[in-house]
């Protein structure tokens, strides 16, 4: 490799891209340069730990070509699980009393979340993955979703029922307060999302996320290769499942509240959204995606009540014309220039071209047998 | 705090007091609920046979469908109002409302649905997640956060005896009787007609439909439009039943997904058990254990897959 291209390289890296990202949105998340109003922490760290959620997520809709119509309920799992160690519970289940005080450590927050979420993941990646896929995949994963969205709604006396729970204690850093005050903790979550980030890019780029990539393009293709497709599938749902548990966790921490509306359809279809938004099939997409659709939904709700309906607006054009999203423009942009990128975003042979996945005739179905039959 | 009755509590869904605890009912109350299950089933299968025929026809999730569900409750509400002087008024508002649903269906698909045809499925299921969320936004602006109710009109009996048990006439003889005329109309429609030998040939193979010289497109959208109509006829009986609010339309399409796939794919037979089912299951947690009455579906969606990964009667490959 030359030096200028390992130069272009380190310059186009999306790990780069994404420090600069963080780095950069305290500054201008939520600002109105004509109102001389500077940005606003409180959305910038809204914005990261929904680009982490997203990114996880994207990770089996992007690079396995599997849509999960529920991964909130990881991301309400890690929620509930870190507000419930911090703040301690006391419930009774068939006679039995469970209890345990309130505690502190973070840490030890973080691991439980993991547990709790790897666990279920693993359990439904067991029922769901080696018998469904495509938009069957996706229905029973909402179903799914919604036994955790209503646990945590119905279950009064551990979660709070619909009010949840509130004054959840940051952490406290060798008995210091430090992430009392905003601006801390956006730098604190801000560390914690680059790192779990790179894990990200790691998997991604390693050799198992190459074997996932192989599963998008030809599930056929990959299973004559040797690859145990079902066993692949079921790890990257999996590992999937604790990007969002982490951000779960930081969010409680975050909010210092949790209620059941973290496991809803809304926001396991907003994460969608971002991950198209920003491109799905991209590393620094999710990230973009969550940070637009905090700015788009900061900028509208403030103009109308109704601010979803425009949301829903988004969602159908970023559907109908652009799925490939920002990052995808950019990469037609540097491809064949400005005037041919916009001129594909309404060409409908490109975009069928440039779907998620090939739509290549299924081999196990006797295509050709049955003909000669 | 007594448990109340679904109409009194809002949705159809809280029909217990917060934190009961697991207790024996009696055989009077395990009627009473088993009869419940048998009304809300007949509104899950006509909501749940809507989205199976466009969902095994054409392979397109429609996630907007609770919404036409909830539009065509909304519309009785204010068409029940309209025609409160002509006689019949309130029948004919929920013919109304159903065919304004009906038709809004075939418009949507042939202005958003089809541009996605060549395109992979998931990109239908996203794009009416996006519309649900407008139609939501459009029903609060129109009619408002708070619930509005439907009265039956004064000539229907509030209730009557049916083998020594005294039951509401509208909720649970009407709208059975009404379902099982509409379900063997339908049957009728795809065993009998032309149009029902299309839609089940195409739903097996659309291509060598099409090059049999049948329109294909046009098929496609009065599928849709067929689909559209019994959700919003669903929603229209559903009216005087339960009291109509925003968040109906999550509610229900949720429930119909778990509907759809315990009766399997593309099946007609599938919906009609599924909904039975799903809606007898509900009722009968509701007298066991209260909180865990939205859980209940799921919950028997998990086991059905299990055991039957295409559901009850569903086939295998269909759409994967």
């Amino acid at each position: 490799m030359s030096r200028q291209s390992r130069a272009a390289a380190l310059f186009t890296h999306p790990l780069l891209w994404t420090a600069l990202l963080i780095a950069v949105l305290p500054f201008v998340a939520g600002a109105n340069p004509f109102a001389g109003q500077g940005g606003f922490v409180d959305i910038a760290t809204t914005m990261i730990i929904f680009g982490l959620f997203a990114s996880g997520f994207n990770l089996l809709f992007g690079h396995v070509g599997e849509l999960s119509f529920g991964h909130a309920m990881f991301f309400t799992l890690g929620a509930y699980v870190t507000a419930l160690y911090t703040k301690g519970f006391n419930v009774q289940v068939l006679g039995l009393t469970l209890q345990h005080g309130a505690a502190g450590n973070m840490v030890i927050a973080l691991v439980l979340s993991l547990i709790f979420a790897l666990l279920w993941a693993w359990l439904l990646a067991r029922i769901i993955v080696p018998r469904s896929s495509g938009i069957y995949f996706s229905m029973i994963t909402l179903a799914f979703a919604q036994v955790i969205f209503f646990i945590t709604y119905r279950w009064n006396e551990l979660t709070g029922g619909e009010d949840g729970m509130q004054s959840i204690a940051r952490p406290q850093i060798f008995g210091i307060e430090w992430m009392n005050s905003s601006a801390h903790f956006y730098w604190f979550a801000a560390a914690v999302v680059f790192v779990t980030l790179c894990v990200l890019y790691w998997i991604i780029n390693s050799p198992f996320g190459s074997v996932l990539h192989a599963i998008r393009e030809n599930k056929q293709r990959a299973r004559f290769l040797g690859y145990d497709v079902d066993k692949f599938r079921v790890n990257a749902f999996v590992l999937s499942a604790a990007f969002p548990a982490v951000a779960g966790w930081l969010w409680t921490y975050f909010q210092q509240a949790i209620n059941p509306d973290a496991g809803s359809i809304e926001y396991s279809g907003n994460v969608v959204m971002m991950s198209l938004l920003g491109g799905s099939q991209t590393f620094l997409g999710p990230i973009l995606g969550a940070a637009l659709y905090h700015e788009l939904q900061n900028g509208v709700s403030q103009a109308t009540k109704y601010w979803e309906a425009w949301i829903g607006v988004v969602f159908v054009v970023f559907v109908l014309i652009g799925p490939r999203g920002i990052m995808g423009l950019i990469d037609d942009v540097r491809h064949y220039g400005i005037a041919n990128a916009v001129r594909r975003l309404f060409s409908r042979r490109a975009r069928v071209q440039t779907d998620l996945v090939e739509e290549l005739p299924p081999l196990d179905e006797p295509v050709a047998s049955e003909v000669s039959r | 705090m007594e448990a109340t009755t679904r109409e009194a509590n809002g949705g159809p869904f809280r029909t217990y007091s917060e934190g009961a605890a697991i207790h024996l009912p009696g055989i009077d109350a395990l009627t009473d609920q088993l009869v419940n299950g048998i009304t809300l089933g007949m509104l899950y299968i006509l909501v749940a046979l809507g989205l199976n025929i466009i969902l095994g026809l054409m392979g397109v999730i429609n996630f907007s469908h609770g919404s036409f569900f909830m539009l065509g409750a909304y519309l009785t509400y204010q068409l029940n109002g309209a025609f409160k002087n002509i006689p019949g008024g309130f029948w004919w508002a929920i013919l109304a409302a159903a065919v304004i649903v009906g038709l809004l269906g075939m418009a949507f698909e042939s202005l958003l649905i089809r541009p996605l045809y060549k395109r992979i499925p998931e990109y239908t299921l996203l794009l009416t997640f996006g519309t649900a969320l407008i139609f939501a936004q459009l029903v609060r602006k129109w009619w408002g956060d708070d619930a509005v109710r439907v009265d039956t009109p004064s000539y229907i009996p509030q209730s009557a005896n049916v083998f020594g048990l005294q039951l509401p006439f509208y909720k649970d003889i009407l709208l059975v009787i009404v379902t099982i005329v509409i379900l063997t109309l339908v049957w009728l429609l795809l065993n009998k007609t032309n149009i029902g030998v299309i839609i089940k040939a195409g739903t097996r193979d659309a291509e060598m439909v099409k090059i049999l010289g049948i329109n294909m497109p046009l098929m496609f959208t009065l599928v849709f439009g067929i689909g559209s109509l019994m959700a919003g006829l669903a929603g229209a009986l559903a009216a005087p039943v339960y009291a109509i609010q925003p968040n109906w339309a999550s509610q229900w399409i949720v429930l119909t997904f778990a509907i759809v796939i315990v009766g399997g794919i593309g099946s007609f037979w599938g919906a009609i058990v599924g909904g039975l089912v799903i809606g007898i299951a509900q009722s009968l947690m509701a007298l066991l254990f209260p909180p865990a009455v939205e859980v209940t579906a799921f919950l028997v969606m998990g086991i059905i897959l299990l055991v039957r990964p295409r559901g009850l009667f569903g086939v295998e490959g269909l759409f994967e």
